[in-house]
């Protein structure tokens, strides 16, 4: 568990961050966003030490973290930076034993566990652990980052926008991957971004910050719901924010029964979003969709008024 | 972001409380080399070796007093660093390298007998360090203080003025005074024989390296040969070129009538050019291939599509981005070719290598100055001069 | 493009050590075999009373030209990359500035005015010599030793500093290696000034291989300018391309770039 409250970081007469307190629970995914300078790459880099707060407590699974001997403590923490921050002359399998080996781990042990993460993050063994870091693509060069990261199983994970250098697509394919590898480590994760999607993709829990304060936090859809003030709601995407609200929300929770009349042609399946039954009720000319299960058996309905409906409930439901 | 625009600067690390750490050990290295170290020393004719004198009887009391306190100021200056302090710093030091020539005159008062008109005065190795650790403090606050290199320029040129007045009218009794009045016309004409040649060789240089980096932008096999002998000749040592230039020279001079006629000989001002321009072939031919290769190709791309021809293209964007990379070469060049024509004078080219070698085997070491400080004030003029003009050129200051 | 590179770098790898064990064994046999070549320097100098140099054995000259350049060498490695390290930790911060312009200034210096006024202050003989060797050395190593910590990556030192590594580990570890390839460069320059300084020192009073020309110069016997001059410029070449091999080895060991 990472706490911050009422933390500040002055450099000389500037203040980078101010009086800003949050709450990221054990093994859930926090994401800081905000434009460039906002202080979130500030705030992280507070948390395994590399910039010492001025004010306020950072406590880490409830201990100050001055307790703590930095060395120490950072390997303990797993990072992961933009540009990877490989070692250009050491191979991938050896950039990614580094912290095990500073732990002074047994070669066999390094070895085994190198190799298990380059598994988990689909790197073959065979192709690439003896590879340089300048002989892989970006993609690949940012999943040895990763796994850099978390080699030593550390419990906190920071990242500083890792996938901010990437193209749209392997970026894409990397969200998707962090968000299937996060379901099933669950590791307590600081993400910083100025992505509002990928945030909104993969985090539990939102920061929005703006010269060095935070602006709102909460769960995505909160913040999509209700934006505190003009600046969330354009970060969020202003007019976009409706059909970000309703890539949030899956099919299954706001279908119907089948009702009386013919079912809809158009099938749809129950875990894709509400944002893709729209796109999908605008390509087919239909305000009815057939929700159907994995064995594409229709299980519901799903209606445009219905869709509509839901998010206005939403909001009052949201409220509370 | 970029991360590291989160990290504290050094700079702005020490803030005003901190002290000056490096002015301090200056100041303090100047006071212990003042007090340990001989200040001047005085020899009865030229080729006896000088006895050597503290600052006590150097300047008496008094003198050696001053100097203390004024030394003392720039490390206690130094410890509470702040811009009118660095100002303050920088009278300071001005004063004291004005007054070290009125310390000369003082102390050829106070150590030499009237009744020897043969006594020279040489300056200490106190006189030296002093000199040369003030020179650092100058770069250390004018790096502080972010003065351009103008200003410090000024103010050296000011204080070799005074030097120079001394040096006239007051300090016959100095033994590098007296070494350049037994010979200031070969002086003169020393200084003007070194000049010539590393400025024939330089244009000569200039020429050749900017048509020879020209033809290897075209012809890709011309530029790995080309810079293979351009290494090769640059590892060998200058007095083994010299040498090995010397037997050949004289052959075909002996041999071929044309040729002697010429001018061409084994010893002289052949050799000495060939060699000088052989060397700075490397510096000139490299700077300028880099200078117009590391021209961004986006820019050039940018020119074609607007339509400029290649002709204007390369006078127009290409050579003036080049430029200053360009000078750079020339810079290096220059300098490398006022060492190197210190040693050919070796093989009889004169210039102001004349001295030093004939100092050496006279072992007279005023006269080994009187040769070595003029080329090292020069080579840092050259090197001032293009430096600044290099950063005249380019255009908007990029950097 | 990357395939000719390819190609260059195999027929390199092919025979990385052929330019050292050409130029070293030319110099082994001007050396030993200088005193065999008389008739030929005889036709060079038909007049003068002795061809062949022999105040000292060549391999003496050699001998004693090797060890000032090596003591300089080494003392200058060791302070001059010491003091490079020094001054980019954060403790020597205050000094890199300066230390990074007079390094720059210094190569300003012409070799002969270090030298010559080297003289006044030591005396003559090897230790004024092996002084402004050091001298003089020192700053392209002090500078290249700067460059080259200084450009490593500011984000490799991040990470190797967030991945818990102590200021120790990441300088022998990351930085140092990392900046190897500039220093070496730095050491190479500064070696092959020193070979051609250290043959001027035969003005100042050392025997070393720059005796024979300077002799040769000054009685006009071409035959021993020819000696020496020929000696120097195989040991700069035999040294130069040891150099060479020494960081084509290390560049394809780091397999940066």
């Amino acid at each position: 568990m990472i706490e911050l409250s009422h933390v500040s970081k002055r450099f000389g007469e500037e203040t980078a961050v101010d009086d800003i307190s949050l709450r990221v629970a054990k093994g859930k995914f926090c994401a800081l966003v905000g434009t460039s300078g906002c202080g979130k790459s500030t705030t992280l880099r507070m948390i395994n030490r590399l910039i010492e707060h001025s004010e306020g407590d950072i406590l880490l699974d409830g201990q100050a973290i001055e307790v703590y001997d930095p060395v120490k403590l950072r390997r303990r923490i797993g990072y992961v930076i933009q540009h990877t921050g490989l070692f250009p002359h050491w191979s991938v399998a050896r950039n990614i034993g580094l912290v095990p080996r500073l732990l002074k781990w047994s070669a066999a042990d390094v070895q085994t566990r190198v190799e298990e993460l380059m598994d988990l993050l689909g790197l073959p063994v065979g192709e690439f652990a003896h590879k340089y870091p300048h002989q892989l693509s970006g993609g690949q060069a940012q999943r040895v980052g990763v796994a850099r990261a978390l080699a030593a199983d550390p419990d906190i994970l920071l990242m500083d926008e890792p996938f901010g250098a990437l193209d749209p697509i392997t970026r894409e394919k990397l969200q998707d991957e962090l968000a299937k590898l996060q379901a099933r480590l669950h590791k307590t994760v600081v993400f910083v971004t100025h992505d509002m999607d990928e945030a909104l993709k993969l985090a539990d829990h939102l920061v929005v910050m703006r010269e060095g304060r935070i602006v709102q936090q909460g769960t995505p859809l909160a913040l999509l719901q209700h934006p505190s003030d003009p600046f969330v709601e354009s970060m969020l995407g202003g007019l976009e924010r409706g059909l970000k609200q309703a890539a949030l929300t899956r099919v299954k929770d706001h279908m119907t029964s089948m009702g009386p009349t013919l079912p809809a042609q158009s099938r749809i399946p129950s875990d894709f979003s509400l944002r893709q039954a729209l796109s999908m009720m605008l390509r087919d000319h239909s305000d009815r969709l057939t929700v159907v299960d994995q064995h594409d058996v229709p299980i519901g309905e799903l209606s445009l008024r219905r869709i509509i409906k839901e998010a206005q409930l939403d909001k009052g439901s949201a409220r509370e | 972001m970029s991360l590291l625009d989160a990290l504290p600067t050094p700079r702005l690390r020490w803030g005003r409380l901190h002290p000056n750490i490096v002015l301090v050990s200056l100041s303090l290295i100047m006071l212990a080399a003042f007090w340990l170290l001989d200040v001047v020393s005085m020899a009865p004719n030229r080729i006896v070796l000088g006895t050597g004198h503290s600052a006590l009887e150097a300047f008496g009391w008094p003198g050696a007093l001053l100097a203390t306190l004024l030394i003392a100021t720039v490390g206690i200056f130094a410890c509470q660093p702040s811009q009118r302090h660095y100002r303050a710093l920088l009278a300071t030091i001005v004063l004291l390298m004005a007054l070290m020539p009125v310390g000369l005159i003082a102390s050829s008062y106070l150590l030499i007998d009237p009744e020897l008109p043969q006594a020279r005065l040489g300056l200490g190795a106190a006189y030296w360090v002093v000199l040369f650790v003030l020179l650092l403090c100058l770069i250390e606050i004018r790096l502080r203080l972010n003065l351009t290199r103008l200003w410090p320029t000024l103010l050296l040129s000011g204080v070799a003025l005074l030097w120079w007045l001394c040096a006239t009218f007051w300090l016959d009794s100095l033994a590098l005074v007296q070494e350049f009045k037994a010979r200031d016309q070969q002086f003169v004409r020393a200084i003007g024989q070194h000049i010539r040649l590393v400025g024939i060789a330089v244009s000569i240089s200039v020429v050749m390296g900017l048509s020879l980096a020209m033809l290897m932008r075209r012809y890709e096999r011309l530029q790995k040969g080309a810079f293979a002998v351009l290494n090769f000749l640059q590892t060998i040592p200058s007095l083994a070129l010299f040498g090995l230039l010397l037997a050949p020279l004289a052959w075909l001079a002996a041999n071929v009538p044309f040729l002697d006629r010429i001018g061409v000989s084994g010893i002289g001002t052949t050799p000495a050019l060939i060699a000088l321009v052989a060397y700075s072939l490397l510096p000139m031919v490299r700077n300028t291939y880099t200078a117009l290769e590391e021209v961004s190709p986006d820019t050039l791309e940018a020119a074609k599509g607007m339509g400029m021809r290649a002709g204007q293209r390369f006078w127009q964007v290409r050579l003036p981005l080049a430029l200053p990379v360009l000078l750079e070469g020339v810079r290096i060049t220059t300098v490398q070719a006022i060492g190197l024509t210190a040693v050919a004078a070796l093989i009889g080219a004169g210039g102001l290598g004349t001295f030093i070698f004939q100092g050496l085997g006279q072992a007279a070491m005023d006269m080994v100055l009187l040769g070595a400080l003029p080329i090292l004030m020069l080579a840092l003029m050259v090197d001032a001069g293009l430096g600044a003009l290099a950063e005249a050129l380019r255009p908007g200051g990029i950097r | 493009m990357s395939n000719s590179l390819g190609a260059a770098r195999q027929r390199q790898q092919s025979s990385p050590w052929l330019w050292p064990l050409i130029w070293g064994a030319l110099l082994l046999i001007s050396v030993v075999a200088m005193a065999s070549a008389e008739p030929l320097f005889r036709w060079i100098e038909p007049d003068a009373r002795q061809v062949i140099y022999g105040r000292a054995d060549f391999y003496v000259l050699l001998g004693r030209h090797l060890l000032v350049v090596g003591i300089a060498a080494l003392v200058t490695i060791i302070i001059g990359v010491l003091a490079g390290i020094a001054v980019t930790r954060e403790r020597g911060g205050d000094f890199l500035p300066l230390v990074g312009q007079l390094a720059s200034l210094g190569q300003t210096f012409p070799p002969v005015a270090v030298l010559a006024l080297a003289v006044p202050v030591l005396g003559f003989g090897t230790l004024p010599i092996i002084v402004a060797l050091m001298l003089y050395g020192l700053l392209p190593i002090v500078r290249n030793t700067l460059t080259g910590l200084q450009e490593v990556d500011p984000d490799i030192k991040t990470a190797a500093h967030a991945m818990g590594m102590t200021a120790v580990q990441t300088l022998r570890q990351v930085e140092l290696p990392l900046a190897a390839p500039i220093i070496l460069a730095g050491i190479r320059t500064s070696v092959t000034i020193n070979i051609a300084t250290a043959a001027l020192g035969a003005t100042v009073g050392a025997s070393n291989l720059g005796d024979p020309i300077i002799s040769g110069i000054v009685n006009g016997n071409m035959a021993y300018v020819i000696q020496g001059a020929l000696t120097i410029a195989l040991l700069a070449l035999t040294v130069d391309s040891l150099f060479e091999v020494l960081q084509r080895q290390l560049r394809s060991r780091l397999s940066t770039s």
